[in-house]
């Protein structure tokens, strides 16, 4: 525990502050040898930094592409405009304001958090009808709707004139529009404490387990994991983020218009997002300098001050905008993870301390704690696809001290046998009855806390995770929901598996076998009471499938769960499984130990065919 | 009631074209799943080619189908330098690749053009009403509704009766089944493309007849309008499209005509609004595609 | 005619099929029999040109056919019926004949869809029909008919039994051979072991990406380890 303190909180802490500082000197650089205007253009880069890193945490957390957060930008903007602007001032622009508004006077220390508090409470609507539309990584609703937000604020700002004095004018503030430096000071604190929630919100609990389900939504829930759950609250301090770069982006410039957060700050500040690398904090500072610096040139060479006739046709107006999208586009096709892809400061950091030695407890010890006897009853299910009848009432007891294998040839119903004992697939009839509790109907993600986890037929693991973190992110996702549970330690399946040595290994990069390793450690970390495994030695030669027996039993043993084991290889069944039950066309033909049924006719006429009409 | 009929010929008017639009994008969408943000561009470019040819003298009789072409010449030009890259890829990226050219179009007019709207002639005769038993007509609308109507039947036809369209309509149903039958996925992405553009060339036609200017955002309001046509309809659906497209039009109408005075400036909003409703509650859209189970 | 040699194909870090080896001669019936996830579907659709193999060679009557596309594949004779036949529900029945005919010119498809309709009456009545309404048997033949379109020399056929009832399991095996009669070379892959057995002429049987067992189909349908060589029972297979 000591490790992971320092891992997920001192590390980060320090690596966000030496970027900070970083970023600071740099801006404090340039001003100094710069021109009058670069006073100006840092200050804009720190806020739209400040901008940059809320979306990072939605988008880079979950995988789903907002359009939509200039909207709660905008949102932002105006109520702070709204506040913070002298009564005076207010009654010559907006002297039919709403609500009384006019007379408001507030600070824009206040006007900004109120601003924000605002566009979080839209947030809270915008993220439940994302969640009520199943908003995940590359779905399309989730952008139609966030952009849908971008539009409708923006339609409104132009038309509430009695509010916002409507698109031509906007509204504005007193002539002394620029920014003190006491006003700097609050822009250098709010980098300060966005850089902060951005890097530790991707350590949360909340962030990690979006950042699984952004890997893979559906293993995700069979570990447990509500993604919109996660999603609301990265929308939520996303918003809070972002919104507060707003109102200072208002206040730099001294006035709002709605075309200030519509799609040219959208472009500006995804493309950031994108160079630099949606999955890194580090990145999105990065990217955040790399484009500011980007369009600064191309504006400086499209300017009057550069008269080059040989290149005139490229250094002209406009081409700042074709850097932006440019940049985009080329990002996107040729290294879409952009410059940094996920990493951070702060590993390096971790790097280049002493390793971490492994913890000593014994192998195979098996986990401490009062675990009672379980069963899992799954009693005459029946499942219709359309019109095909794929389970007829399929039944299947199992206790957690023995292993059951299922077995049957293809389109037999033994996956979507597994897809109804773990919510994936609704049953048309028939019970699953987990210690005499119904989990019929429930959605996986509460069946995987209940105490079924399952692994995929194709392999499905959170490809950018690394291993350590596939194993870490199950664990964390039941973590509360156990009751008398105990739950292994990240260490002991690792040193259990054989994966200690490629334990910062990303899980995508694994080869097949230790791939499959990862999968089974990282189900048995959910601590599940029984484990459900989809054709576990797929694609496996013979002695990786005797070995497969070995590590499936220890792991069961480890936190006392049954297994109930679906595959086609006789060997790897006999070896493994204390009973077996046979399906053929949605029925269970057979039931016995795994010599009685391999020698049973009626199973290996099922298996090889024969004679047309076989009596069953 | 004559108002009602004017509104809905106003309505139909207005929905020819984005039904056009975004069979536009259905096309593309079916075939590639990539909602196509970059398709208002060549609408941009159409509007370019219009003020081009408008200033060599050209007038409307040439210029309309001159536009057809050059719109559907573009779109093949795109998907060969843009989307040729990101076939395959995941969705996000997809998108982003589209919004990434989407604004380097833009941003190109700017450059080689100009960053204001120029402005060409608009045909007079078109805005004239013809009264047709009491109820004022805009000849404008009746000739979007019937162009609409033969674009789209040509279309159909295309679709139902060549092997191009056969092919593109088993593309989008199975890409891999249709690969293993022997159809050349870059042909049938191009040709999808094509399609694709002419359909926005006709209904660029006659976007550019109402606002009669060219600029580097010309084509951004017709391809929003088009995008939520398509998702109103069911992204999967060809038919959905236009169907949406019809109902987005009388909806706009419809809207116009009985908001507040107020109010009627949120038109757009209000229908975005109503659009995000949609897919919070039905994320697949309006039209189920009906498939039957495969044996 | 076909000759496999050596062949390897992954699905990223895995290895779908290993180093697989078989050949069908012209005139022949062959089987490939297994379990389900051996890898016959990834076998057939890199045979095909829909997957390109990341190692190995594969030979069609002398030409290196390896990374060819499936176009190309068709016009050198070779077609797949795919695994869950895959036809185009929102198409009619002769819709679908005519893509199958693809590759064909277009004044010959005509011609080729009737010759189809002689071999498969029942399609010849529903032309008209969507095929997403076809029943499971209509539904075969016309994934077979489809194929037939481009003339094929060498038909590949993955799993034509597949959700099928018995009765119309017979009508697919006979129809086995009733093409080969007609000249047609077989590869089928099948998962009624005993009556694509019987049928065949010789057969392959798979495991887990790689070939275990070959021979001549009766002396496979009588062995007593066949069973047991399918499900990985025993390891040392003589």
């Amino acid at each position: 525990m000591h490790i992971g303190v320092a891992r997920r909180v001192v590390l980060p802490v320090a690596g966000s502050l030496i970027t900070y500082l970083l970023l600071l000197v740099g801006g404090v650089a340039y001003t100094a040898i710069g021109n009058s205007s670069s006073d100006g253009l840092v200050t804009q880069m720190l806020i739209n930094a400040i901008v940059v890193l809320g979306i990072q945490i939605y988008i880079g957390n979950t995988g789903v592409l907002s359009f939509g957060h200039m909207g709660f930008g905008a949102i932002a903007g105006y109520a702070f405009a709204v506040c913070a602007i002298s009564p005076d001032r207010k009654a010559v622009q907006i002297p039919d304001a709403p609500f009384g508004l006019t007379e408001v006077d507030l600070t824009p220390l206040q006007s900004s958090l109120i601003a924000s508090l605002i566009a979080v409470v839209v947030a809270v609507v915008i993220g439940l009808g994302l969640a009520r539309s199943g908003a995940r990584s590359g779905a399309v609703a989730a952008t139609v709707i966030t952009l849908a937000l971008l539009f409708v604020v923006h339609e409104v700002a132009k038309n509430w004139i009695d509010l916002t004095r409507g698109g031509k004018t906007g509204l504005s503030f007193s002539p002394l529009g620029k920014v003190t430096l006491q006003g700097r000071g609050w822009i250098y604190l709010a980098l300060l404490l966005a850089l902060l929630a951005a890097r530790l919100f991707k350590e949360t609990r909340f962030g990690r387990l979006a950042q699984a389900a952004r890997e893979d939504d559906l293993a995700a829930r069979s570990m447990g994991i509500h993604p919109a759950l996660q999603q609301m609250i990265a929308l939520l301090l996303s918003v809070f983020v972002v919104s507060i770069g707003a109102t200072l982006r208002v206040f730099e410039l001294g006035s709002i218009n709605p075309r200030l957060f519509f799609f040219k700050y959208t472009l500006l500040t995804l493309t950031m997002l994108i160079v630099g690398g949606r999955n890194s904090v580090a990145g999105s500072l990065v990217g955040v300098v790399v484009i500011s610096a980007g369009s600064e040139i191309t504006r400086y060479l499209a300017g009057p001050s550069v008269d080059l006739p040989a290149l005139d046709w490229i250094l002209r107006n406009g081409l700042t905008d074709v850097f932006l999208g440019g940049s985009m586009l080329g990002f996107m096709i040729f290294r879409p993870a952009g410059l940094l892809g996920d990493w951070e400061l702060d590993h390096w950091l971790a790097g280049r301390l002493a390793k971490t030695p492994v913890s000593q407890l014994p192998a195979g010890h098996p986990v401490d704690g009062h675990r009672s006897e379980g069963e899992l009853h799954v009693t005459g299910v029946v499942v219709d696809f359309g019109g095909f009848r794929a389970l007829e009432g399929a039944s299947l007891t199992a206790a957690t001290d023995e292993v059951v294998g299922l077995i049957g040839p293809n389109g037999a119903g033994k996956t979507t046998l597994l897809n109804v004992i773990t919510g994936l697939v609704p049953a048309g009839g028939g019970s699953v009855l987990l210690d005499g509790d119904a989990l019929d109907g429930r959605p996986s993600y509460l069946v995987a806390r209940a105490g079924i986890v399952r692994t995929f037929q194709n392999l499905r693991l959170f490809p950018a995770l690394s291993v350590e973190e596939n194993i870490a992110v199950a664990r964390l996702a039941v973590a509360g929901h156990l009751a008398d549970r105990p739950q292994p330690e990240v260490e002991l399946l690792l040193r259990v598996s054989g994966l200690g040595e490629l334990r910062h290994r990303r899980a995508g990069e694994l080869d097949y076998g230790n791939a499959r390793r990862l999968e089974l450690a990282r189900a048995a970390a959910a601590a599940p009471r029984f484990l459900l495994l989809d054709e576990p030695t797929s694609g496996m030669g013979d002695r990786e499938s005797a070995e497969m027996v070995h590590r499936i039993r220890e792991l069961a043993e480890l936190v006392r769960a049954g297994v109930v084991v679906v595959d086609h290889d006789l060997n790897f069944i006999t070896g493994i499984c204390d009973r077996v039950y046979v399906l053929d066309q949605g029925k269970v033909i057979a039931v016995g130990t795994p010599d009685e049924i391999s020698e049973d006719p009626v199973v290996q006429a099922a298996y090889l065919g024969g004679p047309v009409n076989r009596s069953n | 009631m004559t108002e009602l009929l004017q509104q809905v010929v106003d309505g139909l008017g207005r929905g020819g074209i984005y039904a056009l639009i975004a069979l536009g994008i259905a096309v593309i969408f079916g075939v590639m799943h990539l909602v196509n943000f970059a398709h208002g561009e060549l609408i941009t470019v159409s509007a370019y080619a219009a003020y081009g040819l408008f200033a060599a003298g050209w007038d409307w009789w040439l210029v309309a189908p001159a536009v057809v072409v050059i719109a559907g010449v573009t779109s093949v030009v795109i998907e060969f330098v843009a989307f040729r890259w990101v076939r395959g890829a995941p969705d996000f990226t997809m998108l982003m690749t589209s919004f990434g050219v989407h604004f380097l179009v833009q941003a190109g007019f700017v450059m080689y053009v100009s960053a204001n709207f120029r402005q060409f002639p608009r045909p007079g005769w078109i805005f004239e009403t013809w009264k047709v038993g009491g109820v004022s007509l805009e000849v404008y609308d009746l000739l979007v509704i019937l162009f609409t109507l033969l674009t789209l039947g040509a279309t159909y036809w295309v679709l139902q009766n060549t092997m191009f369209g056969t092919s593109l309509r088993a593309a989008a149903e199975d890409f891999d089944a249709a690969r293993l039958m022997g159809i050349r996925s870059d042909r049938i992405i191009r040709g999808a493309f094509a399609l694709s553009g002419l359909l926005a060339g006709v209904a660029a036609v006659f976007w550019l007849m109402r606002s009669g200017q060219a600029g580097p955002t010309a084509g951004l309001s017709p391809m929003l309008k088009g995008v939520l046509a398509a998702l109103i309809g069911g992204l999967g659906s060809l038919t959905g499209a236009v169907l949406g497209g019809v109902v987005l039009g009388l909806a706009e109408v419809l809207l116009i005509s009985h908001l507040p005075a107020g109010l009627v400036g949120l038109t757009d909003g209000i229908v975005f609004l109503l659009i995000a409703l949609l897919f919070v509650f039905r994320p697949q859209g309006l039209i189920t595609v009906r498939r039957a189970e495969r044996v | 005619m076909l000759e496999v040699e050596s062949l390897t194909t992954c699905y990223g870090a895995i290895a779908a099929i290993r180093k697989v080896g078989l050949t069908v001669r012209a005139g022949e019936v062959v089987c490939l029999i297994g379990p389900n996830g051996a890898g016959k579907t990834t076998l057939l659709s890199s045979i095909a040109g829909l997957l390109s193999p990341t190692g190995g060679k594969i030979w069609l009557n002398g030409d290196d056919v390896t990374d060819w596309a499936p176009d190309r594949m068709l016009r050198s004779g070779l077609a797949l019926v795919p695994e869950h036949r895959r036809i185009f529900a929102d198409l009619t029945v002769h819709e679908n004949l005519m893509v199958g005919g693809v590759t064909k010119a277009s004044t010959r498809r005509a011609g080729l869809r009737d010759q189809v309709i002689e071999l498969f009456p029942a399609l010849g009545s529903k032309l008209g029909t969507s095929a997403g309404y076809l029943s499971g048997g209509e539904a075969q033949q016309l994934a077979i008919g489809r194929a037939m379109m481009a003339e094929p020399e060498i038909l590949l056929m993955d799993e034509p039994t597949l959700g099928l009832a018995p009765l119309l399991a017979d009508v697919v095996f006979n129809l086995i051979g009733t093409l080969r009669d007609t000249g047609l070379t077989l590869l089928v892959v099948e998962q009624n072991a005993q009556r694509i057995l019987e049928v065949a002429d010789r057969g392959y049987v798979m495991r887990s990406g790689e070939i275990v067992l070959d021979g001549l189909a009766p002396d496979l349908l009588a062995r007593q380890d066949l069973f047991d060589a399918y499900l990985g029972r025993s390891t040392d297979l003589v």
